[in-house]
């Protein structure tokens, strides 16, 4: 069988074949399925114009009832979940941080104190991991000591950790 | 092996001396940072106390190596 070539009686050269759009028709039925699937996905249901229509509506202050469920949201979560979050949120009207000095939250120079850091950042699981701390370093920090030239304030220090652990 | 500036344990004493003891879980990992120069965390240190740093100086450890 020889493939190719022109052919008088193929569908693409028949001139009562070809629609409007191109092609033998296909094209015809995509660009109306197209065109229904695009109407079907518009948010109110309407077609093209239309919205318009009622949002003029909307906004002159017609009633317009929806099902949309971004304008009837149904509750997910509970109240003390959603508190617990928003204990979490910082109010618009703080004072923006970037005015904070640097060491705030830490008991030590200007700010506030280390009682404005969350409960869960200062629990007894966080004490702990200080004491870890201490154990891994506390070796190096003793030999340190007997470095000629140590300061006494270093000393102070490394009896200061090692008294934590004891 | 001797005492030197600009260490981690040299940065360690200024750190916890100027922050205080207690604060050593925020002073050991501030003394692991590789500073520059003794110079540039001091300046760190001023900016976050608001007061001078406290710990040896290099006096003192120019009087231990006379020693």
């Amino acid at each position: 069988m020889v493939s190719g070539g022109f052919r008088p009686k193929a569908s693409q050269n028949n001139p009562a074949k070809v629609s409007a759009t191109g092609g033998d028709g296909q094209s015809g039925r995509f660009v109306a399925e197209k065109f229904a699937k695009a109407t079907q996905l518009r948010p109110s249901g309407f077609a093209q114009g239309e919205n318009t229509a009622m949002a003029q509506q909307i906004s002159e202050g017609g009633n317009v009832a929806t099902t949309a469920s971004a304008a009837n949201p149904q509750p997910r979560m509970s109240a003390d979940v959603m508190n617990s979050f928003m204990s979490e949120i910082v109010p618009i009207d703080a004072e923006p941080t970037e005015y904070l000095p640097i060491s705030d939250g830490v008991d030590v120079g200007r700010g506030r104190g280390s009682d404005v850091i969350s409960p869960r950042l200062t629990s007894a699981i966080n004490q702990s991991e200080g004491i870890d701390i201490i154990k891994r370093y506390l070796p190096d920090i003793m030999n340190a000591t007997r470095l000629p030239g140590a300061p006494d304030s270093y000393k102070r220090f490394a009896n200061y950790l090692k008294a934590q652990i004891l | 092996m001797k005492w030197v500036e600009n260490s981690f344990f040299d940065h360690l004493d200024k750190f916890a001396s100027s922050l205080g003891f207690e604060n050593y879980e925020i002073a050991i990992p501030l003394s692991m940072v590789p500073w520059a120069s003794p110079q540039d965390r001091d300046i760190f240190i001023m900016s976050i106390t608001g007061a001078e740093v406290k710990g040896g100086t290099p006096d003192t450890f120019k009087y231990a190596e006379a020693k």
